[in-house]
């Protein structure tokens, strides 16, 4: 007779070795586990949230590939792609050149996890992360895939990421940070629980549905489906916590605090401009600030408020950046608009503007002066004006541009001074990352640097451009060829 | 002479710029290098504006001044504004 799995489970999940040959930090050194200062005995305690056999998780992964194999061929006989607005179709570029390939570097994050994680029930529990990332990563490759007839962008979700495209390499040096060179307790805190826990809700949440009314069911289908995967693994971060706030407090705080600044400067980049300006007006459903304060704030904080950790240090600062940091990242992404790989949407039409003032009651003051500037140039036809003659300063721990993680209103130097060489920071919250761990960034070169180290030739936007391997083919200009525009020319005479 | 990278913030504009000047540039010369990729792309042009001044840690340069004479570090963060 077959036992049920509840006579197996608990066995087979905390199968450990009893060590014989080499003693356990020889087998698990400290440096890769993390569990420096956690008394061993003090992992039996770590207990997953939901419980998973292999042949359970075969099978729901079998059902749900499926279901979204059959949505996606049956959206694909249906031609829906070719009737998607611009702006719509930037979205889901921007995502899959962004996220592809992160999705294949938590593979190798989860599979350290089977091999290195202080806890046998964790290092079983990797398994299926490790899956898990990979069923992900073979998801977009296929989608985009499909797409590339239609579209060349779409070569990016394999591409991006060997290519020195300055937002991708904003976004490899975070995860290469998180997920490639933290040891397990740090990359679970930073990744499963920070990053996935609290803000893969705003990419495969918060864009799903704004995909499913702009008609993208294959892609909304594609995200739902990932993020039932990431609500499971992302659990591996709890138990963990829970460890690390009996042991050492302080470090947990202090990993999580800067895993939340960093996961919220990438999603100002990844989800705020998607959301709130290349998503078409009647098909948004909520503001990036509406849904960053129902899920980050008042669900993921909460959470982890009750496992003890307090709020960060930097909170108020984080609620300006919140109002208005992804706007920053919108306009530079914009007016730098060769240099990306998809066709950012301006999303400044008159309505469009209406519904920004009424989501966010600084965006006239702080960034519709600039657009009027840029509009007014588009339609003299001064459109050398609305594009860059240089780059903008770069943060050395985020390595965004600086100016872009609050308003202009709070822009001013954040520096440091580490071995003889003065370093800038995109705010003070970037700046105390870089302080208390000054070696781990140090070495980082921005895109600056590579420059004016001479890697960039020739020294000038085109040798740039070529350099980070933008095609004209791909290269980014106005997802509507500045027809949203046209609208305010004659502004100026009434005015008059 | 020599080539010196800075960067320059115009006041007002969001962000600033990674801006090639020489060591020979004179503090109007560095305000005009600095403005070229504000004013007039996302800042407007005051129709009475008298130029531009150049600030440091706040503090106002005097025109006249060339680049050298400061002992900057490459990448210092110098300030432009319209000229008062």
């Amino acid at each position: 007779m077959l036992l049920n799995r509840d006579d197996w489970y608990e066995t087979s999940r905390d199968l450990d070795w009893t060590l014989s040959y080499v003693d356990r930090d020889a087998a698990f050194p400290p440096s890769w586990t993390g569990a420096q200062g956690i008394p061993e005995d003090s992992w039996q305690s770590w207990e997953e949230p939901f419980r998973v056999s292999y042949r359970d998780y075969v099978r729901i992964q079998r059902e749900k590939e499926s279901g979204v194999k059959a949505v996606s061929n049956a959206m694909s006989r249906a031609g829906v792609y070719d009737k998607l607005a611009p702006g719509h179709v930037a979205s889901s570029q921007l995502h899959m050149g962004g996220i592809c390939m992160v999705e294949y570097m938590a593979v190798t994050m989860q599979s350290r996890f089977c091999r290195f994680a202080p806890s046998p029930k964790w290092r079983n529990l990797g398994v299926f992360g490790m899956l898990d990332e990979t069923r992900h990563t073979q998801l977009a490759l296929r989608f985009s895939h499909d797409l590339l007839p239609r579209d060349p962008r779409f070569d990016w979700a394999h591409k991006a990421f060997h290519t020195n495209e300055w937002a991708i390499l904003a976004v490899k040096s975070l995860f290469d940070e998180v997920m490639l060179s933290a040891n397990c307790v740090e990359a679970t805190l930073a990744t499963n629980l920070t990053l996935e826990h609290g803000f893969t809700n705003l990419q495969f949440v918060a864009l799903a549905a704004d995909a499913m009314a702009a008609g993208d069911i294959n892609w909304s289908n594609l995200l739902s489906s990932i993020q039932t995967d990431e609500a499971r693994h992302a659990q591996q971060g709890f138990p963990t916590l829970q460890v690390l706030m009996e042991h050492d407090p302080e470090r947990a705080q202090r990993v999580v605090d800067v895993a939340f600044w960093r996961g919220t400067r990438l999603f100002q980049y990844l989800t705020g401009p998607a959301m709130d300006y290349y998503t078409p007006l009647d098909q948004r459903k909520m503001s990036f600030k509406e849904f960053m304060l129902e899920w980050i704030v008042n669900q993921h904080e909460r959470i982890l408020e009750d496992y003890g950790l307090k709020k960060p240090w930097y909170w108020d600062q984080y609620m300006i950046a919140l109002e208005n940091g992804h706007h920053a990242a919108h306009i530079g992404m914009w007016f730098w608009r060769p240099t990306l790989f998809w066709k950012p949407s301006a999303g400044v039409s008159k309505a469009e503007r209406e519904w920004l003032n009424e989501k966010y009651p600084t965006w006239e003051e702080n960034w519709g002066c600039m657009w009027d500037e840029i509009i007014a140039n588009v339609n003299s036809g001064h459109l050398e004006l609305t594009l860059p003659e240089t780059l903008p300063a770069l943060c050395s721990v985020t390595q965004l541009p600086i100016g872009s993680a609050m308003s202009r209103n709070e822009l001013r130097p954040a520096t440091s001074v580490y071995q003889g060489r003065l370093y800038h920071f995109d705010s003070e919250i970037s700046k105390w990352c870089f302080d208390i761990e000054p070696e781990r960034y140090a070495g980082h070169m921005t895109v600056i640097d590579r420059f004016l180290a001479g890697q960039i030739q020739p020294m000038n936007l085109a040798g740039g451009l070529e350099w980070m391997g933008l095609t004209p083919d791909v290269m980014g200009d106005d997802a509507y060829e500045y027809r949203w525009a046209a609208e305010y020319a004659g502004h100026a005479d009434e005015e008059g | 002479m020599a080539p010196f990278p800075v960067y320059g913030r115009f006041v007002g504009d969001f962000v600033p710029h990674l801006v090639a000047v020489d060591t020979d540039d004179s503090m109007d010369i560095v305000a005009e290098k600095v403005a070229v990729h504000s004013v007039g792309r996302r800042l407007p042009r005051p129709p009475t504006a008298k130029g531009y001044d150049v600030y440091l840690d706040g503090r106002l340069i005097p025109a006249g001044t060339t680049l050298a004479e400061l002992g900057l570090q490459p990448l210092q963060w110098l300030d432009v504004k319209f000229r008062d």
